[in-house]
């Protein structure tokens, strides 16, 4: 059992009263108002981080049966190894999505200047679906060469592509747009609602036909001033939680006046639609 | 809510916010300053747990579970940033 994603045996060491605690999780979550239906999430890391943060497969299908999300991508935490080109991290999250099913959607993380075309063949081999790449994380401007071959490779494959969008301090649109115009068929996901930029990428990138968002940690602000049609829920567990993840999207749906198709389509219908496709 | 209750409570969250992250002390201040700002409000319970979580010994230490207690109580203060950001849109719209 956890409570806003976390471990009630460890809230219970720190001294936490977990009734207390349910009780006003369930509070946000009623707040969310959101209706029964398909739920999918598009931005969830498994694995061990550098920092400390720790999530198992069969912990996240727990929390995604309480929560009621069918399908979820799920790529490494920043967990390169010695190499830096992340083959333990991916072989591990491509390890727990076949143990559970169907329901976990593993996607392959590289650092595009380390070995990436070959972690991208392994993870291809290992069923990977998507790629996923964190500029911040792995210190590269998106708009690289190294970068664009391997944006180049995953669309090849039929694979979405989410690139960290939140914080950090450059500009996105610029190297963002370089990216999409130089694989032009690219399917790119801003993670984040690429709060990192957002008012820019709002401008330039919001009806780019190859630009996805997803909602995980994202500013209500900047989810409302993007089109419904292009976000995706996503919840950035284990960073995140669902409890806070649905109640901003149920927020946004409110004050966006979203129609129940397009919350639909935020909820599961674009995910599938880029996932499965 | 008034406008300005909002702002203010807006404002003082997104400090909040990267005081936590940041395992800064002055987040315990800021968030019982942010619990009095909020009483009587729809964020009142959730930002008065925050705060008082807070104020448990070694609430910024390395271990697990103080890490967990400072995880649940960001998720606090977002639902409630999130609340009240809602709150202001749907005022000004």
């Amino acid at each position: 059992m956890r409570l806003f994603g976390e471990a009630a045996p460890l809230l219970a060491e720190s001294g936490v009263d977990l009734a207390v605690l349910a009780d006003l999780e369930a509070t946000v979550a009623r707040s969310a108002g959101l209706p029964d239906g398909p739920r999918a999430d598009i931005h969830v890391h498994l694995g061990r981080d550098r920092d400390g943060h720790v999530l198992g497969a069969e912990e996240l299908i727990d929390d995604m049966d309480r929560w009621g999300i069918g399908r979820a991508a799920v790529f490494a935490l920043n967990d390169p190894g010695p190499e830096g080109d992340f083959t333990d991290a991916n072989a591990a999250v491509a390890g727990g999505a076949a143990r559970t099913g169907a329901r976990l959607v593993p996607f392959c993380r590289v650092d595009p200047h380390r070995n990436a075309a070959a972690a991208i063949a392994r993870a291809e081999a290992a069923g990977a679906r998507g790629l996923k790449l964190h500029p911040v994380a792995q210190h590269f401007t998106p708009e690289a060469p190294a970068v664009i071959a391997c944006v180049a490779r995953a669309t090849d494959l039929g694979w979405p592509v989410l690139v960290h969008a939140g914080y950090g301090a450059r500009p996105l649109v610029p190297a963002l747009s370089l990216l999409a115009d130089a694989v032009p068929g690219a399917r790119l996901i801003l993670a984040h609602g690429a709060r990192g930029d957002a008012r820019a990428v709002r401008t330039a990138l919001a009806r780019h036909p190859g630009v996805w968002f997803d909602t995980s940690l994202a500013a209500l602000v900047d989810l409302v001033d993007l089109p419904p049609e292009r976000l995706i829920f996503g919840s950035d567990r284990p960073y995140g939680d669902y409890a806070t993840g649905l109640q901003l999207v149920g927020c946004a749906a409110r004050v966006g006046g979203w129609s129940a198709v397009q919350l639909l389509g935020v909820m599961s219908a674009n995910f599938a639609a880029l996932v499965e496709a | 809510m008034r406008p300005t209750d909002a702002l203010r409570l807006v404002a003082a969250l997104g400090a909040i916010e990267m005081a936590l992250v940041r395992r800064d002390e002055v987040a315990g201040p800021l968030l019982a300053q942010a619990a009095r700002a909020a009483a009587g409000t729809p964020v009142d319970s959730w930002l008065a747990e925050a705060a008082r979580l807070t104020r448990a010994p070694e609430f910024f230490g390395g271990a697990p579970a103080q890490a967990a207690r400072r995880k649940v109580v960001q998720a606090l203060c977002r639902a409630s940033a999130q609340a009240v950001q809602a709150l202001l849109l749907q005022e000004t719209a």
